[in-house]
């Protein structure tokens, strides 16, 4: 592998990892505009790392949460929620 | 004849995006909450703390449907990367409240590839969270140290530099490794992405 690949695959482990430098951070920005494919790598890794992260022994959760997330939805509804909805889906 | 409930998680997120709070949440939550819980539980140790960050998480998700790409990576990873965020902002808090507890904490009692034992833990684990618990098992202790550091802490490589007293060349080099290494078990995580 040549140093520019190595360099490239190091940067997106580290950003996948979480460990990457706000530096880290733009050089694989760049990186990516200048060459696409890289993304595959960086969706390869990222998938590897969540996949860790859903490892553990699930556990049972609170029957009364799923009803606390629907009225705190239904709350938000139609106020300052759907302002941020709108906005994210511009974005 | 009645209309097929969407049951793919993108075609879940997608309802949710058009802004369904009703059944296409109910069976997103289903689907991978006692997931987020378990890692949110991992992440800060506090079973009342991971469950109210667990509604927060949910209701996040919920937010940003909208902006959810398929193409950018799976639904698990989305949710997963929302999840991890929240629970690093709740020990980015406690640690300006309390101090820098929290690595010690975490290596003690979650260390990757342990089974709990835990009362709570659902009794119908899938095989599949077996089958990847048993895959990073592979991992080297090293590998898994820097990406337990990483990840699940939020630290940057020159953090975990300090912390582990290596050089930093070192811990990029094992992170990239432990990366890989992950990588190469895409075809069991690719399955369990399915389930």
């Amino acid at each position: 592998m040549n140093d520019d690949k190595e360099r490239a695959e190091l940067l997106a482990a580290l950003h996948a990892a979480g460990a990457a430098s706000e530096e880290d951070e733009k050089e694989l920005q760049a990186l990516l505009e200048a060459d696409p494919t890289l993304e595959r790598v960086v969706r390869e890794f990222q998938d590897s790392i969540a996949a860790l992260a859903s490892s553990f022994e699930p556990l049972e959760t609170s029957p009364k949460t799923l009803g606390q997330i629907q009225k705190q939805i239904a709350r938000e509804k139609g106020g300052l929620l759907s302002r941020l909805r709108s906005w994210f889906s511009r974005h | 004849m009645t209309e097929a409930r969407p049951t793919d998680p993108a075609d879940l997120v997608a309802a949710m995006a058009a802004g369904d709070s009703g059944a296409p949440l109910s069976a997103f939550y289903a689907q991978y909450a006692s997931t987020v819980l378990a890692l949110l539980m991992k992440m800060l140790g506090s079973r009342a703390e991971a469950e109210e960050i667990l509604q927060e998480v949910f209701v996040e998700l919920w937010r940003r449907a909208p902006q959810y790409d398929s193409s950018r990576g799976s639904v698990v990873a989305w949710v997963v990367t929302v999840a991890r965020s929240r629970a690093l902002d709740a020990i980015r808090a406690r640690t300006r409240r309390y101090g820098d507890g929290q690595q010690q904490f975490f290596s003690d009692r979650h260390g990757l590839g342990t089974d709990s034992g835990r009362p709570d833990v659902l009794v119908s684990s899938t095989r599949w969270h077996q089958a990847l618990r048993q895959a990073f098992k592979r991992l080297s202790e090293d590998q898994r140290a820097v990406l337990e550091l990483s990840y699940f802490l939020g630290m940057s490589h020159g953090q975990i530099a300090e912390a582990l007293n290596l050089p930093v060349g070192t811990v990029k080099s094992r992170i990239l490794a432990g990366m890989r290494a992950l990588r190469t078990m895409l075809p069991i995580i690719h399955r369990s992405m399915r389930v």
